[in-house]
């Protein structure tokens, strides 16, 4: 029987098929049920209000064409790293991995927690239409000697992309995820990334989002933390004309440290959402999250953030901040940081500030020889380098800065 | 010794009874229940009014009637039913009251419970109160002495009768009846409520007041308030409430308008008492109220507000800074006990340049409430040097309340500079074992940190005001603070 396609929601995932992945039968029924009359989100929807999915919508993207080897390892950031390519169809997985680290297709079942909580069509989306996807897992007591590096490289057409990660108990391992575009492909990604953190384990994420103009870049952080884990994500965003990242930590056992950084430089016609929410289980535990950004030109920052503290989680303690300079009269910055306690013995705080630069601070560097140019510049740099300290690797630290430096005329 | 502790005060807290639940005998004059059209005609006739605002109401109701409730609020509660509501309820008394010893001897003696006896307002307060019953406006004082300078304070009917020039014009231009379900509502069903106009240049000698008091069972209360500030003018309004003890729900959906024109300012302070259910969460008032302001060049508004009633508070005075130099504020203290919910914060929309708000609001919830901040400040592409400072504040008293906080920030200019910060915790210990060190008994202690921490947003409240909202907060916290 022929099904009229009513919406252009459906329209747009037309031409996926089901996921090739290992998707539990039981979630898939729940996105499809989720799904049910759903079309694109608008602004009225709570959680799209700044975000307007009409330009996704009306995109013509790209034919989807394939990257050969050279092509691939040309965006690779770190040269000492397990690197994997991930383009499209393909992936590249290393060969002669240590003894614990295990790198697989998601087809698998990989022991991944498969929760049926939605905040967006696209998750949903994302379960019946996921094309390819990693699975990582390390084994209890290892600690990796280098970084894993995943290099998502897009060249044209939509793809859905899902990643597991098993850290077990005691392992510790830095993680970058690097996101580039080839050429100027007109594309969209949905990725989501799930990382499930047994007991005792260290794990750092990076996000370094580095893709191009014309493409829709949307990413699902998705992580549960087990009793004195210590995790931490950082959202590097440096260039992407539509970046949104929707991440969401629930800490569910006692003791646990969550750290969220996120970082933007934004110009032009950018548009990037962050979203985040921390969901406070258990008592005893402490969450961070600080998140800075300059937005240029005719950009557009949007910052959700979300504590969450239920009623047992007693003695948490959750900060959270987001500052940003507007640099144009046409750029926009909207803020949200959002408090929802249920317990009483918690200490839980957050900022917002939205500004410019300090004139006595300009004054007293221009005071000093600096023309009006340079310290600005200079001021912008100490200001965004906040959370770029937390960036402990020397090699990414320096493709950031340089591609800081060709984006914005700053000098490191 | 004293052995008071913070859980003690939690339970005070859960065991305090409403103290201003009792219910006037009055026969009252009220039309069928129910919502349509001839309805909102019998009101219109009954308060004789003229064709245009006949007009007004019946084109708001063209509009509720295409809108639903809304949803977004943190408040869970039965949605009332609009066509079980009686919409208009007035005194049946019909003949105008000669002097002050005309009126009903009940009704007297309600106002005596209330703490504002006409004579001791009058005699010692240099107060005005437009005391409002059941929608209808029972007695107004120092009328001539406000005249003299060229204030109209009335109730809203009567300024219909009186100045409809003046109502006409600015009726609806700040909160349009298109704007939400409630305010549709409103402006379909709206009984009385006050008016006033302040003339060019003037600065009203007193703070004026008045008290709203809902009454018969089952009847709604739609007030509608329009204060108007003209140029150079200034006026500091008082508005409190509590209300009987009643089973079921009662909807109170006002809407509150203010105009400071060029360099005037207007001062707008609110103790709302009202009925806030029993300890099983059964009854109580839904105060779903829409304030808003909005400032011409150099103008200010200031918005002061001590909640401690209602089951459902959904209220969001806010300021639209459309002038130059404008200047917006909000103070506010909410205390929720039992299962009420509050939903409560403030909006300032920064249109002109050098437009400063800054917003002050402190919650306090116990027993099992929820209490919510939800605020935006944002700043528009003119808006030229915009300023704003938010501070909101969350204390829990008990582990099975809630604090929330729910900001919106929007900028769209690089010169503006926005704070935002926000709290939530329980009285430190750290703070009780320095004031218990220093020889103050833990219930002091506490009372005295309670206070404190309000004290930034009553230090707001002229001083008519101050003492009644502490006896509010008084009473809402008893046995700890006083």
């Amino acid at each position: 029987m022929e099904t009229l396609i009513s919406n252009k929601l459906l329209q747009f995932v037309a031409d996926l098929g089901p996921t090739k992945l290992h998707v539990p039968v039981s979630l898939q029924a729940a996105a499809q049920a989720y799904l049910k009359d759903q079309d694109f989100p608008t602004t009225k929807t709570e959680r799209f209000k700044y975000t307007r999915l009409a330009k996704l919508n009306n995109a013509q993207l790209s034919a989807a064409h394939q990257l050969d080897v050279a092509q691939l390892e040309q965006h690779s950031v770190l040269t000492d790293a397990y690197t994997i390519y991930v383009n499209n169809d393909q992936i590249k997985i290393p060969q002669n991995l240590p003894t614990g680290l295990e790198i697989n297709l998601n087809t698998q079942d990989s022991g991944a927690f498969h929760e049926a909580s939605f905040y967006d069509v696209f998750g949903a989306l994302n379960i019946l239409h996921a094309q390819n996807g990693v699975s990582i897992s390390l084994a209890k007591n290892c600690t990796l000697d280098k970084p894993i590096q995943i290099v998502q490289v897009n060249s044209g057409g939509k793809y859905f992309y899902r990643h597991h990660f098993n850290f077990g108990a005691n392992a510790e391992a830095t993680i970058f995820f690097v996101s580039k575009q080839q050429d100027q492909t007109t594309s969209f990604s949905h990725t989501h990334l799930q990382y499930n953190i047994a007991q005792d384990a260290r794990i750092k994420i990076f996000k370094l989002q580095d893709t191009a103009q014309n493409h829709f870049d949307f990413y699902e952080d998705r992580a549960q933390q087990a009793a004195k884990s210590h995790f931490e994500i950082n959202t590097l965003t440096l260039d992407g004309s539509f970046v949104r990242n929707d991440t969401m930590v629930a800490i569910k056992g006692e003791h646990a440290q969550t750290y969220l950084n996120g970082a933007y430089w934004l110009k032009e016609e950018q548009h990037v959402a962050n979203y985040t929410t921390i969901d406070h289980q258990v008592a005893n535990c402490e969450s961070f999250e600080t998140y800075k950004g300059v937005a240029a030109d005719r950009s557009t920052a949007v910052f959700n953030g979300k504590v969450f503290v239920r009623k047992d989680a007693q003695k948490t303690n959750a900060y959270q901040s987001n500052a940003n300079v507007l640099l144009s009269e046409n750029a926009s910055v909207n803020s949200k940081p959002e408090l929802e306690i249920y317990a009483d013995d918690v200490k839980c705080s957050h900022g917002s500030t939205t500004g410019q630069l300090d004139d006595n601070a300009l004054f007293y560097l221009r005071a000093r020889g600096l023309s009006s140019a340079s310290a600005k510049t200079l001021l912008l740099q100490a200001f965004m380098e906040d959370v770029l300290t937390y960036v402990k690797h020397e090699e990414v630290l320096s493709y950031m800065h340089q591609r800081i430096a060709e984006r914005f005329n700053w000098n490191y | 010794m004293s052995n008071y502790t913070e859980n003690e005060l939690a339970k005070d807290l859960e065991n305090q009874e409403y103290k201003f639940g009792f219910v006037t005998d009055i026969e009252a004059d009220t039309v069928p229940i129910g919502l349509n059209e001839d309805i909102i005609r019998l009101i219109s006739l009954k308060k004789n009014e003229p064709e245009w605002l006949l007009n007004y109401r019946l084109k708001a109701f063209g509009i509720w009637q295409e809108m639903t409730e809304p949803e977004w609020a943190h408040v869970q509660y039965q949605k009332p039913d609009f066509q079980a509501i009686s919409y208009y309820s007035a005194p049946k008394q019909t003949k105008k009251y000669e002097s002050w010893d005309d009126v009903d001897p009940e009704m007297k003696e309600t106002m005596k419970k209330l703490g504002i006896s006409m004579e001791e307002q009058q005699r010692l307060t240099g107060v005005a109160v437009d005391f409002v019953m059941d929608s209808v406006s029972v007695a107004t004082s120092f009328k001539e002495k406000l005249s003299e300078l060229g204030i109209i304070f009335c109730s809203f009917s009567d300024a219909v009768q009186e100045h409809p020039e003046l109502v006409q014009k600015y009726m609806g231009t700040v909160v349009p009846s298109t704007d939400n379900f409630y305010a549709a509502l409103n402006g379909a069903v709206f009984t009385d409520g006050s008016f006033c106009y302040i003339p060019k240049g003037v600065r009203c000698p007193m703070e004026l007041s008045t008290y709203f008091r809902i009454n018969a069972g089952g009847t709604g209360q739609f007030e509608r308030t329009l204060v108007v500030a003209d140029e150079g003018a200034y006026v500091s309004y008082l508005e409190g409430c509590t209300a009987p003890q009643r089973d079921e729900n009662q909807l109170h959906a006002a809407v509150v308008e203010l105009i400071a024109l060029n360099d005037a300012e207007i001062k707008y302070s609110t103790v709302q008492n009202w009925y806030p259910g029993d300890k099983q969460g059964k009854g109580g008032v839904f105060n779903f109220v829409t304030k808003r302001g909005i400032c011409e060049t150099n103008a200010k508004i200031s918005w002061t507000q001590v909640e401690t009633g209602s089951a459902v508070t959904w209220k969001y005075p806010s300021c639209i800074l459309k002038g130059d130099n404008s200047v917006g504020e909000f103070y506010s203290v909410a205390v929720t006990n039992n299962y009420q919910q509050a939903d409560t914060g403030t909006k300032m929309v920064h249109l002109g340049k050098n437009t400063k708000s800054t917003i002050i609001s402190k919650g306090i919830s116990a027993g099992k409430s929820q209490n919510s901040y939800r605020g935006l400040v944002q700043i528009h592409k003119g808006a030229q040097n915009a300023r704003n400072f938010s501070q909101c504040d969350s204390l829990l008293m008990t582990d099975e309340c809630g604090a929330h906080t729910f900001p919106y920030i929007e900028c769209k200019n690089p010169t503006a500079k926005i704070e935002h910060e926000a709290t939530t915790s329980k009285i430190g210990e750290d703070q009780l074992f320095y004031c218990m060190q220093r020889g103050i008994s833990e219930e002091k202690a506490i009372s005295l940190i309670v206070n404190g921490y309000c004290k930034e947003v009553l230090n707001q409240l002229p001083m008519e005001f101050a003492v009644e909202a502490q006896k509010l907060l008084a009473i809402s916290l008893e046995g700890s603070v006083g």
